[in-house]
């Protein structure tokens, strides 16, 4: 379906908006000053490093956000999880370290807040288990180290289990491992507060040895659930490394639908990415380079909403990149599934981002011990090895690479978060002492107040460079695209 | 690497039994170092054959089992050959016989010595390293035996006054020195001269100590393994045994011995659960260093093949096969491993864990901007264990270095678009989706988009409230500045043309055709810019033709062919249009309806836009053109009856649900949210219920994320789809108890029909509380959010006075 009015505007407005803007600027000869060129030349969002001493003794394998980004977890080879808090200073506290399993650990993940505050954690000793924080008693007001409790052992794979990933929200509390013997297993807890009782539910079987795995995390009632899962099989003869898994709801089982065949290397982390009312599916793949599958599926002529047979999909790839020079270890999206940053052998993230013609683009490289990043050129173009194109032509150079590290952020910090109440849906296992509920009393909520008065909004910038520097700086990763796209 | 090679290279042999242990041949001759350990005896409860190791298989040389009586003598639990005596072998039995046989005799039968002095099973034997003659065993029943080969019975017995023994082991450096494992987690050390006592005793493990190997170098180093799965070194030299090493394994560590040549390197293998055979750095204890997968069971036996070559490896196991190893071909799992974590938080954070050290070696390899594969690649993963760096490499402990990457605009607040979560944010909480009038709310949306950059979000905003509230379109003079796209770049001649819409008429028409020329022969550009600033201008309302001209005159006085690229927009960027056909005949209807329309100033924009569209079209010879024509066509003639009045807003409709679905694929469901709401019954029937559902869900799911939980529940309670409303209606039933006399309270819900009080009285102000009511749930007294916050914070005990200590989260 075209889009004639709006597409016009929304692809077009940015790139005309800062061509003009630049011509206009140049004919009056209020040409940006260089400040602002390094201002439309770099982003001007930077990333501040916080070094967080992990102790861990030896490699953290894994590191998961929570849902709400307050929490980390990490875990390492050296058997333990550790759990950090973000205090008011947005620093990092640990708050717990336990032994979790007799082998490396190899992933770590959180569930819904709505069950409470549970980890999942799978390690080379062929064994995941299911934590679950207890806070101590009200009594001692100096919230001390939390401790996790174990409340489940699934040992039932015969291998290493390499990845543990929770279902999404509304399939329940579900559960999925897969083990180096090629097997995933789908556990359920039937009943959501009784963490200690998780039935195997499905085994399914995907004959090469599984390094990772992802849930489809779309909502939607018309898209059945769905897990990837990515082999570290070494052999380029034993096809494709992604396999995609679907559930049938007529025969009540997950069935492969989907392998492939242009991953023939060995994948080392996959994740879908939020799909936030999108039609079709996003999979970022960490091979021997990045890649950005788009899964659409095929639906019955004119019927929007009914999935046909399940498990037909036009399968695209959007994206490849090469920037990591050997091995990609890890993908990751963000929240709405527009950024996927990537990390490799060369010891650095790459952000990338899709321009409004959806090619996907290196919007930044974070390094990873915070030193800065070679050709580091204030506004000078740059070639950067990390940008090959999708349809496999020639590398372009991007003007306005933003190089981003610790040493050159200015150390600003967030604004601290104020106390808040959590919602009944949250509150259900987490330990707060305090709840805030809506009383039976019928109160309407007030209307919303207007957040600026109706003139206020609308003072212009008196100076003409003011407003240059606003409409061009939020044009900038688009003019970088512009140019690089002829 | 791959598996063929590793296949061809691995020795195998099947037998039909199980082994329970193994031992390599002695010397052959000392010059023909080739020719060296070329035998290996296999033993078990059902076999004992001695093998010859050739290129590509074992070649059965000896059944030691003969007889047609199967003695138990011959059920074997371990075997030692003599390090020094090609034709010396010894077994210990698991009925408490001690075998020794000899290979040279002539017989079919080899068997020499038969000792039984031990009750119970023999769990060990072992040959003195220097001695010819001098034999060691261990057994179940708790007593180390030496025999002299040359005597019928033992010389001494030590008693290690504890439980039974599992292995003894001569010491290669002392003379007189071996030590002891006992299933107690005991290891004694002994004196070969003293049977009385044990010189030194240490508790290793906790519960038995199944293995214990003496460092083949290091004087004093001691590995022990044990069912606690653990693998520990001792260094017994000093005054106490000390640990210096402990590996933790998986399953209970059945056998343990020093890789030759490799100072930290240990094999290991496990009694059970775990089939492989790993070899472990010790200064590394969590990641094997490498690890054999061949065997189907567990593995009882192994032995390296010869004392000074680090890359072979012999091993027998449960699933009836022997098997030789050749290093190379080994798993690397600490290579394999994952050296990196990253995730990415929903503020945009993210958290990057690396190996340390993986980014120190970049400088080098970022010297080669071309060298896209990096060669590091191959040398890294190529496995070379002859390679003394490799070792090296794995020197010591490894560890990761985690950095959190956060957000932060490098000044301040300039440029929000880019912090996408802030601004999410700021959108979700200020804008207005109900209880105003529909223009009003589009323009306040439009203005808060504005004031965080988000320009394709506030041109929306006006676009659908010029669209659905086209009657009241005027632009109020306060929104111009930010209502308009091009208030930025081109303000002076935006503002300036404002009031001299009169001159824009004449001019719009006279000069657009004069343009044209130079339009054409700059290409189709700016044909595009034309088209889209005429649209813009039809659109917003704001501009006059005036405006038009003055920035197309810009455009073509700096238009130079090499400046191009900077601004100029791909074809593929309006793949997404549908063509019109019937250009000219809209073109012809535009024209003689726009300047009778009512808005002069409003027209001319339409005009022009259209005007140099048109020309466009019919100056333009090359494809890019035509689309760029027909496309703008299109364009106006949407907008069109916006002027005439004469086309019911569903004419809209596809257009509107072509932008909800184009910013629902774009991941800004926010956008599509709230328009769908502030649109309401409008849109929200030409979209699936379930596709709407899904986009709600979405939304929600990202505002729980920020915990804009007010916001959530806002969009549940305007939702029209009826999926979403019933969110609120879940699990809100609550059940109430009196905070004065603790008994339910009934149907009223805030009045206790016992005590008649009010049960939600604030105990900081003694006023029922409407709304929040927030309460401890310790002593259940509460109050107003706001009281209960400040008083909590000053005071941690409860505002009533009952002593209890609130805590408040």
């Amino acid at each position: 379906m075209s889009f004639p009015l709006f597409s016009s505007f929304l692809s077009r407005d940015k790139s005309v908006t800062n061509a003009l803007a630049v011509k206009w600027a140049s004919c009056t000869n209020v040409y940006p000053k260089p400040d602002m060129c390094e201002c439309v030349g770099h982003v001007c969002v930077m990333y501040v490093a916080h070094r967080v001493s992990a102790d861990h003794k030896d490699l953290i394998h894994d590191v998961a956000y929570d849902f709400h980004g307050q929490r980390l977890a990490t875990c390492s080879s050296d058997q333990s999880v550790k759990v950090w808090d973000r205090n008011e200073n947005s620093e990092w506290i640990c708050t717990a370290s336990w032994k979790t399993h007799c082998g490396s650990v190899w992933r770590v993940t959180w569930a819904h807040p709505e069950f409470g505050q549970v980890l999942a954690s799978c390690s080379s000793d062929r064994t995941a288990a299911i934590w679950e924080e207890v806070v101590g008693e009200s009594t001692d007001r100096q919230r001390t180290q939390s401790h996790w409790v174990k409340r489940t052992t699934l040992v039932d794979s015969r291998t290493s289990v390499t990845d543990v990933r929770f279902g999404p929200k509304h399939l329940g509390l579900v559960l999925a491992a897969c083990s180096a013997d090629g097997v995933i297993r789908l556990y359920e807890a039937p009943d959501i507060m009784e963490l200690s009782q998780w039935s195997l539910q499905h085994e399914l079987s995907c004959r090469l040895s599984c390094s990772c795995i992802s849930w489809n995390p779309s909502c939607f009632r018309g898209h059945p659930p769905m897990l990837a899962v990515g082999s570290d099989d070494s052999s380029i003869s034993s096809g494709g490394k992604v396999q995609v898994f679907e559930y049938n709801e007529n025969t009540r089982k997950y069935g492969r639908v989907e392998t492939l065949l242009m991953v023939p290397e060995p994948v080392h982390d996959l994740a879908f990415a939020p799909n936030l009312g999108r039609s079709c599916h996003l999979l970022a793949i960490a091979s021997r380079d990045v890649r950005i599958i788009q899964l659409k599926p095929l639906r019955r002529e004119g019927v929007l909403s009914q999935p046909v047979s399940p498990g037909r999909f036009e399968t695209q790839q959007l994206a490849q990149f090469d920037g990591h020079g050997a091995q990609v270890w890890r993908v990751a999206w963000n929240a709405t599934g527009t950024v996927l940053a990537s990390s490799g052998d060369d010891g650095c993230v790459r952000l990338w981002k899709a321009n409004y013609l959806g090619n996907w683009k290196c919007v930044g490289v974070l390094k990873g011990d915070g030193s800065p990043v070679q050709g580091d050129g204030a506004g000078s173009a740059q070639t950067v090895p990390g940008c090959a194109n999708t349809s496999g032509g020639p590398i372009t150079p991007i003007s306005g690479f933003p190089i981003l590290n610790g040493n050159h952020a200015i150390r600003n910090r967030l604004p601290c978060t104020s106390p808040y109440f959590l919602p009944p849906d949250d509150n259900l296992r987490s330990a707060s002492r305090v709840n805030a509920v809506p009383l039976p009393v019928p109160h309407p909520l007030p209307p919303l107040p207007h957040p600026l008065p109706h003139s206020a909004g609308n003072r212009i910038p008196s100076h003409p460079e003011h407003r240059i520097t606003r409409r061009m700086s939020s044009n900038i990763i688009w003019s970088s695209h512009d140019s690089a796209n002829q | 690497m791959s598996l063929l090679t590793s296949h061809a290279r691995i020795v195998r042999h099947e037998f039909g039994t199980s082994l329970e242990e193994l031992s390599r041949s002695g010397h052959r001759g000392t010059l023909t170092s080739h020719r060296d350990y070329l035998d290996v005896v296999v033993a078990g409860r059902n076999i004992l054959k001695v093998f010859a190791i050739e290129e590509e298989a074992f070649v059965e040389k000896v059944n030691l089992r003969v007889g047609r009586r199967t003695s138990v003598n011959y059920s074997c639990s371990d075997v030692a050959w003599h390090q020094l005596d090609d034709n010396l072998l010894a077994t210990a039995a698991t009925n408490g016989a001690v075998v020794t046989w000899n290979l040279s005799r002539s017989s079919r039968n080899k068997q020499e010595l038969l000792f039984a002095e031990h009750k119970r099973t023999v769990n060990k034997v072992c040959f003195h390293q220097a001695e010819l003659h001098t034999l060691l065993s261990g057994s179940q029943d708790g007593s180390m035996k030496c025999f002299d080969l040359r005597r019928k019975d033992s010389v001494c017995t030590f008693n290690g006054q504890s439980e039974s023994v599992r292995d003894v082991q001569f010491s290669p450096r002392d003379y007189f020195a071996f030590a002891a494992s006992f299933e107690n987690g005991n290891v004694q050390l002994w004196d070969l001269r003293r049977s009385d006592r044990c010189e030194r005793m240490f508790t290793a493990h906790n519960g038995p100590v199944f293995s214990c190997d003496w460092h083949p170098e290091d004087r004093g180093w001691l590995a022990t393994g044990g069912r606690d799965k653990m693998v520990k070194v001792w260094d017994m030299a000093s005054a106490r045994p000390r640990e210096l090493f402990c590996v933790q394994t998986i399953a209970s560590v059945a056998r343990v011995k020093w890789r030759p040549e490799r100072r930290y390197h240990l094999a290991t293998c496990s009694m059970m659960v775990d089939h492989t055979i790993n070899v472990w750095d010790v200064r590394r204890p969590f990641i094997p260093f490498a690890a054999f997968e061949e065997h189907r069971d567990v593995t009882t036996g192994i032995a390296w093949r010869l004392p000074h070559d680090p890359h072979l490896l012999l091993s027998g196991a449960k699933d009836c096969t022997l098997f030789q190893h050749i290093f190379k071909d080994a798993k690397r799992p600490a290579d394999r491993a994952n050296p990196e974590a990253l995730c990415f938080g929903p503020r945009g954070d993210v958290a990057f864990a690396a190996k340390e050290g993986l980014s120190a070696n970049d400088p080098a390899r970022r010297a080669l901007p071309g060298d896209r594969r990096n060669p590091f690649f191959f040398i890294r993963k190529a496995p070379e264990p002859y390679d003394a760096s490799l070792t090296q490499q794995h020197s010591g402990s490894v560890c990761s270095v985690l950095n959190v990457f956060q957000r932060c605009d490098a000044k301040e607040k300039l440029n929000p678009l880019e912090n996408e979560s802030e601004s999410f944010v700021e959108l979700a909480q200020r804008y207005c989706l109900a209880g105003r009038p529909f223009a009003e709310l589009c323009d306040h949306n439009a203005r808060i988009a504005m004031e965080l950059c988000r320009h394709q979000v506030a041109q929306t905003w006006l676009i659908l409230k010029l669209l659905y509230a086209g009657g009241d379109a005027s632009p109020s003079p306060a929104l111009l500045p930010n209502g308009g796209i091009f208030c930025g770049k081109d303000g002076s001649s935006g503002l300036g043309g404002d009031g001299m819409s009169e001159r824009g008429k004449s001019e719009g028409h006279g000069d657009g055709g004069l343009e044209e020329p130079n339009e054409e022969t700059e290409g189709s550009d700016v044909e595009n810019l034309t088209a889209s600033v005429g649209l813009y201008a039809a659109a917003a309302g704001l501009y006059s033709g005036n405006g038009e001209e003055e920035r197309l005159e810009l455009l073509d006085q700096d238009t130079t062919t090499s400046d191009f690229p900077e601004f100029s927009l791909p074809p593929e960027a309006f793949a997404l249009r549908h063509e019109i056909v019937d250009g000219p005949a809209g073109l012809e209807h535009l024209q003689t309806n726009g300047p009778d329309g009512p808005g002069s100033g409003d027209e001319d924009g339409t005009d022009e836009g259209m005007r140099s569209a048109c020309q466009g079209k019919v100056g333009g010879s090359t494809a890019g053109l035509g689309i760029t024509a027909a496309e703008s066509v299109s364009l106006i003639s949407v907008s069109q009856p916006l002027f005439g009045q004469t086309l019911p807003p569903e004419v809209f409709a596809p257009a509107v649900i072509a932008m909800l679905e184009f910013y629902a694929e774009r991941g800004d469901v926010q956008s599509t949210v709230s328009t769908l709401i502030v649109l309401g019954e409008k849109a929200s029937g030409g979209v699936d219920t379930l596709v709407q559902e899904h986009w709600y869900l979405s939304y929600l799911e990202l505002l729980q994320r920020f915990r804009l939980w007010d916001v959530a529940t806002q969009v549940i309670r305007l939702s029209t789809c009826a999926a979403i409303s019933a969110l609120n209606h879940d699990s809100t039933s609550l059940n109430l108890n009196c905070s004065s006399c603790r008994r339910a309270l009934g149907a009223k819900g805030w009045l206790c029909d016992r005590c008649r009080r009010c049960a939600s009285v604030c105990a900081v102000c003694h006023h029922a509380v409407k709304g929040l009511f927030v309460w401890c749930q310790g002593c259940s007294h509460g109050g107003h959010l706001k009281h209960m916050h400040d008083w909590l914070s000053a005071s941690p005990h409860c505002p009533t006075g009952c002593g209890h200590l609130c805590e408040y989260t």
